[in-house]
């Protein structure tokens, strides 16, 4: 049954990425500069039509895998909670303006340069900077610097170490750029099918190569600094030379994604992408299974901290229930889209 | 202000903001679908204006819902992990509903409002609805999660832990009915009475008369069944708080003493040092009658309790007060409205009292929640948890407020002057449609 739930995890994690990934990606390439004129007024028209159906259905997969944890993984949920209050108080900021600004640039009954202008601003703004806390987060999860709810220290003492050492460090911030990189570079290869534009076609392929280079880089980076930590992400993948065979194939698809791009076949390269963030994650979860996160009292397994028995058959029940409802009504809503751009 | 006091305040406000937006969101989109229907069946353009208008309003506070409701389920761990330890096993279960209901509410709303053109116009039609019924369900799910907190069911405890966790008989507990259906009534009598409001003043200035006169009896039907429904479901709702929550019936009615033939409590100060209420109108064995539906019967008092289990007994009151008298008032409303309507005419005081009434029913909201939550302190789960043991470790709660307070101040600007822009848009293309070549219909969008 816990298998089920972390199944779970693991599945809404991954269309986070990948659909919520890219809506990040989309306000982040809107950030880039460039002149005022057609071609900008082009991409945040295709932004807008391309997220706006599905954004909100996009964002529930967070709320998803929040719930999963509170009600599956109270002691994980809580941990976390109070571990990285900071980086998630920041997330939630993030969170809010970017969700208030993207609906209100295309809701606003008049539309005005100076205002419209203020809302991309900060739609932008706010997606780079929730991308890079989700990062930052995840980067955290694993130091072992995490404390432990029993080690707390007593109130009024020691809370820049209990609560801002955790996260803050060169290892979270590197992965927060990774996860910046890889959302644009979706989003780059996501919009690339969602507009008849040539010039803006052309310029989505350039942005998805300068980001799938980028995203190396920055995955470089990512082990890098991780030879700061107290163990290095490759003495961790030593350890566990499985977890090497996902990243090692998400690499080589970069060759294959290409081929796509070039051809202009959007759809192979959407499911590459697509098939890219999943090894990631999969290779990222075969390093630390079954563990949910390390603390300083050592890891904490997601099968020492689920939930009982009765809570677990109850939630694992919603999923499955939920999934009919979601799955169905999410192929639909792709699907009235979908078959409406082709006739276009 | 200290880490406790800091950390009540920011999920107050956070609520209060949040619970603004959600029962907009779970209301309007019924309004918006009565507009549509009348579309699809009439074709007046006016019709399709109205929709149209409605569902610019519904997107944008949607968005806002929905990113204020992501910031709570955060916040119940960020502020409260001591409360999510043990109350997430029990009574996540309705959280997990909600978010098949939130997903399902989040896709027909895309596909509603992108929808126009990609669908037959019924199938368009059945997605606006869908928004309504799924987030209509999520506040049920929502409240029922409350309720427990309220009359906690489905464990056993012991020594600071729980067993024997049935998430079923936690989430049917004894308080999810009438709290339910008093929320749910609440929030289509708030926003069917701030939205006629809005529209009533927009009558008055005399652009788009037809169109603003619709709106408004739309969303005045709506207000006004369940304004009248509402005493009753509040005349529930007290009988049951005074069987399971005596303390916070007390408080609200400033209930001091223990006592038979007690009286109804109308207005007034509760003078908590003294014991006793102050500037209050008292009709003798009303409050006796009303719970146990004998005017001789005992109700529990105050003195019952230790001191330090009290709830703030002003707070309470008060905003109980608040409550019941906007209740009166909207009900009186919801009487004249039909009176009005079935004679079809609208007197200008009429409508002005509806431009009055606008905020009253957001307020009556508010004022309830405070009840509902004020009065159960200083437990967080009723006899169970005491909120200031679950309060996170984290220093520095003050900020975590001010962070929000800025932040959805903001925000709640923002959303004002959008609907002010909104309003000045609608005005400015009646400008012209007012005149009588406009009358023709338009071609379908």
């Amino acid at each position: 049954m816990t298998h089920i739930l972390i199944f779970f995890i693991g599945a809404s994690l991954l269309l986070y990425v990948v659909l919520g990934g890219s809506d990040y990606g989309a306000g982040i390439l809107e950030l880039l500069p460039m002149r005022p004129g057609r071609l900008r007024e082009a991409q945040k028209h295709t932004i807008s039509h391309a997220m706006g159906p599905v954004w909100e259905a996009n964002h529930v997969w967070l709320i998803i895998i929040i719930v999963i944890l509170f009600m599956g993984f109270p002691y994980v949920f809580t941990t976390l909670m109070t571990s990285l209050h900071a980086p998630l108080l920041a997330l939630l900021v993030g969170i809010v303006v970017r969700g208030a600004t993207f609906s209100f640039r295309y809701y606003d009954a008049v539309w005005d340069e100076k205002s419209q202008r203020v809302y991309t601003a900060l739609f932008g703004a706010s997606s780079l900077w929730t991308a890079m806390w989700l990062g930052i987060i995840a980067g955290a999860l694993n130091r072992g610097t995490i404390i432990a709810p029993g080690a707390l220290p007593p109130a009024g003492t020691g809370a820049w170490h209990a609560y801002i050492l955790p996260w803050l460090d060169l290892y979270p911030f590197c992965v927060g750029v990774f996860v910046v990189c890889i959302f644009a570079f979706l989003a780059s290869v996501y919009l690339v099918g969602e507009t008849k534009d040539p010039g803006l076609g052309k310029l989505f392929t350039q942005r998805a190569a300068v980001f799938n280079m980028l995203t190396v880089i920055a995955g470089g980076l990512v082990f890098l600094a991780s030879l700061l930590e107290t163990k290095s992400l490759f003495a961790a993948f030593l350890e566990r030379p499985l977890a090497i065979a996902p990243i090692v194939i998400a690499t080589l698809l970069f060759v294959a994604l290409w081929k796509f791009i070039q051809f202009h076949n959007t759809v192979f390269a959407r499911v590459i992408a697509a098939g890219q963030v999943t090894m990631i994650l999969l290779g990222w979860w075969l390093l630390y299974a079954p563990n949910a996160l390390i603390t300083t009292g050592g890891p904490v397994s997601f099968y020492e901290a689920a939930a009982p028995s009765a809570t677990q058959l109850q939630l694992m029940l919603a999923l499955l229930i939920g999934s009919c409802i979601i799955f169905p009504s999410l192929i639909f809503l792709l699907r009235v889209f979908k078959a409406n751009a082709r006739a276009k | 202000m200290d880490d406790l006091i800091a950390a009540r305040s920011t999920m107050a406000f956070s609520l209060g903001f949040h619970i603004i937006f959600a029962s907009i969101g779970m209301t309007m989109p019924f309004f918006m679908s009565a507009a549509h229907w009348l579309w699809l069946k009439k074709k007046k353009p006016m019709h399709l204006e109205l929709t149209k208008m409605w569902m610019r309003g519904v997107a944008i506070l949607f968005a806002v819902g929905a990113v204020s409701g992501t910031v709570i389920s955060f916040q119940l761990g960020l502020l409260w992990p001591g409360f999510m330890k043990h109350a997430g096993p029990i009574i996540g279960m309705p959280f997990s509903w909600e978010g098949s209901a939130f997903f399902l509410e989040a896709v027909a709303i895309g596909a509603f409002l992108y929808g126009w053109k990609h669908m037959k116009p019924w199938l368009h039609w059945t997605t606006g609805l869908v928004v309504g019924i799924a987030g209509f369900m999520s506040g049920i799910f929502v409240v029922a999660a409350n309720g427990w907190m309220n009359t906690p069911a489905g464990f056993d405890w012991a020594e600071g832990v729980a067993s024997n966790i049935d998430p079923w008989a936690a989430m049917f507990n004894k308080a999810w009915l009438h709290q339910t259906i008093h929320m749910q009534l609440a929030a289509l009598q708030a926003v069917g009475f701030g939205v006629a409001g809005i529209h009533a003043a927009l009558y008055m200035r005399g652009k788009a008369r037809d169109l603003h006169l619709l709106a408004m009896k739309i969303a005045l039907t709506f207000g006004a069944v369940a304004s009248l429904l509402m005493p009753v479901s509040g005349h529930l709702a007290g009988q049951r708080i005074a069987e399971y929550q005596p303390a916070k019936l007390a408080a609200a009615e400033g209930h001091f003493k223990t006592s038979a033939n007690a009286p109804l409590v109308i207005g007034g100060i509760p003078d908590v040092d003294a014991q006793t209420m102050r500037y209050a109108i008292k009709i003798p064995g009303g409050l006796s009658f009303l719970v146990h539906n004998d005017t001789g019967a005992e109700v529990i008092g105050l003195d019952r309790f230790p001191r330090e289990d009290w709830p703030p007994v002003v707070i309470t009151h008060v905003s109980f007060q608040i409550m019941v008298v906007i209740g009166g008032i909207l009900a009186l409303m919801a009487v004249l409205y039909f009176v009005f309507l079935k004679r079809n005419r609208w007197p200008r005081w009429f409508m002005k009292a509806l431009v009055i009434c606008t905020p009253l029913g957001i307020i009556a909201i508010e004022a309830g929640w405070v009840v509902t939550e004020v009065g159960r302190q200083p437990w967080i789960v009723q006899g169970i948890l005491r909120t200031k043991d679950t309060v996170t470790p984290v220093p520095g709660m003050q900020y975590h407020f001010y962070l929000f307070l800025v932040l959805y101040t903001i925000l709640a600007i923002a959303t004002l002057w959008l609907f002010k822009r909104q309003i000045q848009g609608v005005e400015k293309k009646f400008a012209i449609a007012d005149e009588p070549s406009a009358e023709k219909p338009q071609p379908k969008e």
